[in-house]
C-alpha cells in the first residue's frame, strides 16, 4: 500500500517535533528514516502508525484512504518497537497469536488456523520450536524476531520498524540487516524503518529519508544522496558522527537537486523554507 | 546461565564494603529483636492469651452474642462495599495518572495520599459537616428522611475515605515503571481499550493490585477513628468490630473484648501473610517485565 503524508506537524508541549512534513511512499518500498536523535523521525513513524495524532491541517493516507483520524487499532499497521514490547506474561505462541485473539468473534479464524499461521510465522523468522518460551527467556535477537512475527501476523499492508536493530550487538545487527533485506524481497510490504545509523540505512533501504529538526532534508536512493547531498546538514550528517551536528544551522532548498535523477525518488514539495532552530 | 550460578555457589560471597563489624551487627540485630518482641509479638500474644483467659467455652460464647454477630456482619458489609469501590477508583486513578501526561499530575499523585496524613477523626468529621443534621445537606436529607450520619451509609463513606489511597498507591509506581510500550503494541495489533486492559495491563499488575486490595481490606475492617465519629455507636445497628471491642472493654467484659479483638488480630496475621506473598510476586513481575 502506498502512503501519502501531507503537511504533517506535531508539537509536544513546547517544541515542534515535526514541522510540515510531506512524503510519498510507493507500494512495496523499503524506506529508511534517517536522522540524529531528537530529529522527529520516530514521531513521524508513530504518526503513521496512529500512535500519535498530528496537529490540525495535515493528513496521512494509506492507499487512497484518509486514515488521519483513525486510531492505531483500526489502522492495523504492523509496528515493531525499539525494545520489542513483547507481552512478558505471554509465551511466544500467544504473543504472535494476540492479534487473532482480539479479533471480533465472527472474524476470528478457528484455533487450528491460528496454530498453523503462528507456526508459519515462527518458521519464517527461524524460531520454530520456541512456542512455549516466555519473552524474558529469549535473547535480544530472538525477541526482535518474535516482535517481527507478531507484527506480521495480521498481514499488515504497512510495516513500521522503530530502530529495529538499535538494541542489538554489532554482529547480530549485521545478520539481521541482511535478513530484513531478504525478508522484504520475499514479502514486498511497504516498510519504513527508523535509524540513526547511516550504514544501516544505506545498506538496507531502497530510499533514504533524511530528517533533522522535524523537517525532511532530503530523500533519494542511497547512491543519489551520497552523490549529491542537498545541504550542509546532509553533508555533515553523512561525513561526521551524528551527535556533533546538532545545532548547526542550515537552509533547505525548495527542490532537492537529486530528486529527479532516478525513478523511485520522489521530488519533495517543501511548502516553506524552514530556518533551522526557528 | 547455569554455569555462572554454579561458579557462584563455589565462591564465597565477598564481604561488601558496608558490612559492619560482628559486634555492631549483633547489637543491632539484638535491638531490633527486642523492639519487635516488646512492641509487636508480646501484645499480639497477650490478645490471644486474654481471649482464652476464661477458657475456650467463654471464648466461643463471645461470638454467640447477637451484638457481636451484628458487628461482624456490619464490618464485612462495609468492607464489601468500600473495598470494591476503592479498587475501581484506584485502578482508574493509577491508569489515568500513569498513562496520561497533564498539568497537575504530580499534585494529584500527592493528593491521593491525603487520607494517610490527616487524622482519621477528620475523615469522619468532614462527613458530619457535609451530611450531618447541621451540615450542608442536613436539611435536605432530613426532609427526605435519608440518614447518612449515625447510619450505615456514613460508616461506608468514612471507610472509603480512609482506605482510598491503598490500591492507587500500590499501582502507580508499578505502572509507572512498566511503561506503556506493551499497551501501545497491543493497540497496533488491533486491541481496543477494554481488551488492552484485560489482556495486557491487568495480567501485568495483578499482584500489585492484590497487594493494594489486601491492605485496603485490612484497613477497612480495622478502621476505628473515622468510623467512630460518624457511627453514633448504636448497638446492633452501627457498631463495627473495632467499635464493639471498645464498648465491651469499657464495660469490663475483658474476655469477650479480647475474644473479638483476637478476630481482628487474626485478620492482621492473614493480611501480613497474603501481603508478603503478593509483594513478592509483584516484585518478580516487575523484574520480569523490565528484563
Amino acid at each position: 500500500m502506498s502512503i501519502t503524508i501531507s503537511r504533517i506537524s506535531k508539537s509536544f508541549s513546547r517544541y515542534p517535533a515535526l514541522n510540515g512534513v510531506n512524503l510519498e511512499i510507493e507500494t512495496g518500498e523499503l524506506i529508511a528514516l534517517l536522522g540524529p536523535s531528537g530529529s522527529g523521525k520516530t514521531t513521524l513513524l508513530r504518526v503513521i502508525a496512529g500512535l500519535e495524532f498530528p496537529d490540525d491541517g495535515g493528513s496521512v493516507r494509506f492507499g487512497g484512504r484518509d486514515v488521519t483520524g483513525l486510531s492505531a487499532y483500526k489502522r492495523r499497521a504492523g509496528f515493531v518497537f525499539q525494545h520489542y514490547a513483547l507481552f512478558s506474561h505471554l509465551n511466544v505462541f500467544e504473543n504472535i497469536a494476540f492479534p487473532f485473539r482480539v479479533l471480533p468473534r465472527r472474524e476470528r479464524p478457528p484455533e487450528a488456523d491460528i496454530r498453523r499461521r503462528v507456526s508459519e510465522l515462527l518458521g519464517a523468522v527461524q524460531l520454530a520450536g520456541f512456542e512455549k518460551r516466555l519473552p524474558p527467556r529469549l535473547s535480544g535477537g530472538q525477541r526482535q524476531r518474535v516482535a517481527f512475527a507478531r507484527a506480521l501476523a495480521i498481514e499488515p499492508e504497512v510495516l513500521l520498524l522503530d530502530e529495529p536493530f538499535g538494541a542489538l550487538d554489532a554482529r547480530v545487527r549485521k545478520d539481521l540487516r541482511r535478513w530484513l533485506r531478504d525478508f522484504h524481497e520475499r514479502i514486498k510490504r511497504t516498510t519504513l524503518f527508523v535509524t540513526h545509523d547511516q550504514d544501516e540505512a544505506f545498506e538496507v533501504a531502497d530510499r533514504v529519508v533524511l530528517i533533522d529538526k522535524g523537517v525532511i532534508q532530503q530523500t533519494g536512493t542511497p547512491a543519489e544522496v551520497r552523490a549529491r547531498p542537498v545541504n550542509d546538514f546532509v553533508r555533515g550528517f553523512l561525513d561526521l558522527p551524528p551527535r556533533q551536528n546538532i545545532g548547526k544551522s542550515f537552509f533547505i532548498r525548495n527542490e532537492p537537486a537529486t530528486a529527479r535523477t532516478s525513478p523511485p525518488a520522489q521530488p519533495l514539495a517543501h511548502d516553506t523554507q524552514v530556518c533551522a532552530g526557528s | 546461565m547455569a554455569g555462572v550460578s554454579t561458579i557462584n555457589l563455589h565462591n564465597p560471597v565477598p564481604l561488601s564494603a558496608t558490612a559492619e563489624s560482628s559486634v555492631a551487627k549483633t547489637v543491632l540485630v539484638g535491638l531490633t529483636l527486642v523492639f519487635f518482641s516488646l512492641f509487636l509479638f508480646l501484645p499480639l500474644a497477650v490478645v490471644f492469651q486474654e481471649a482464652f483467659s476464661k477458657g475456650g467455652a467463654a471464648f466461643f460464647r463471645a461470638f454467640g452474642d447477637p451484638y457481636t454477630r451484628h458487628a461482624i456482619w456490619l464490618t464485612l458489609l462495609v468492607a464489601a462495599i468500600a473495598v470494591p469501590m476503592n479498587t475501581i477508583f484506584g485502578l482508574a486513578a493509577a491508569w489515568s495518572l500513569t498513562r496520561f501526561r497533564f498539568q497537575g499530575r504530580w499534585f494529584l499523585i500527592t493528593l491521593i495520599d491525603l487520607p494517610l496524613w490527616v487524622s482519621p477523626v477528620i475523615g469522619g468529621l468532614i462527613y458530619v459537616l457535609v451530611f450531618g443534621a447541621k451540615g450542608w445537606f442536613g436539611h435536605w436529607l432530613m426532609d427526605r428522611d435519608i440518614r447518612i450520619i449515625f447510619a450505615v451509609p456514613g460508616i461506608v463513606l468514612a471507610t472509603v475515605f480512609v482506605t482510598f489511597p491503598f490500591v492507587a498507591r500500590g499501582l502507580i509506581p508499578l505502572m509507572e515503571a512498566q511503561g506503556i510500550q506493551e499497551e501501545e503494541a497491543a493497540l497496533t495489533l488491533g486491541a481496543n481499550g477494554w481488551q488492552i486492559f484485560l489482556r495486557v495491563t491487568l495480567p501485568k499488575i495483578k499482584w500489585g493490585l492484590l497487594y493494594g486490595v489486601i491492605l485496603c481490606n485490612a484497613r477497612a475492617m480495622g478502621e476505628f477513628g473515622a468510623v467512630s465519629v460518624v457511627s453514633g455507636h448504636i448497638r446492633g445497628k452501627t457498631n463495627t468490630l473495632p467499635l464493639h471491642i471498645e464498648i465491651l472493654y469499657n464495660e469490663y467484659q475483658f474476655a469477650a473484648a479480647f475474644a473479638v479483638a483476637s478476630l481482628l488480630a487474626l485478620l492482621a496475621l492473614i493480611t501480613l501473610f497474603l501481603k508478603t506473598h503478593a509483594e513478592w510476586r509483584a516484585e518478580r513481575q516487575l523484574h520480569e517485565s523490565s528484563r
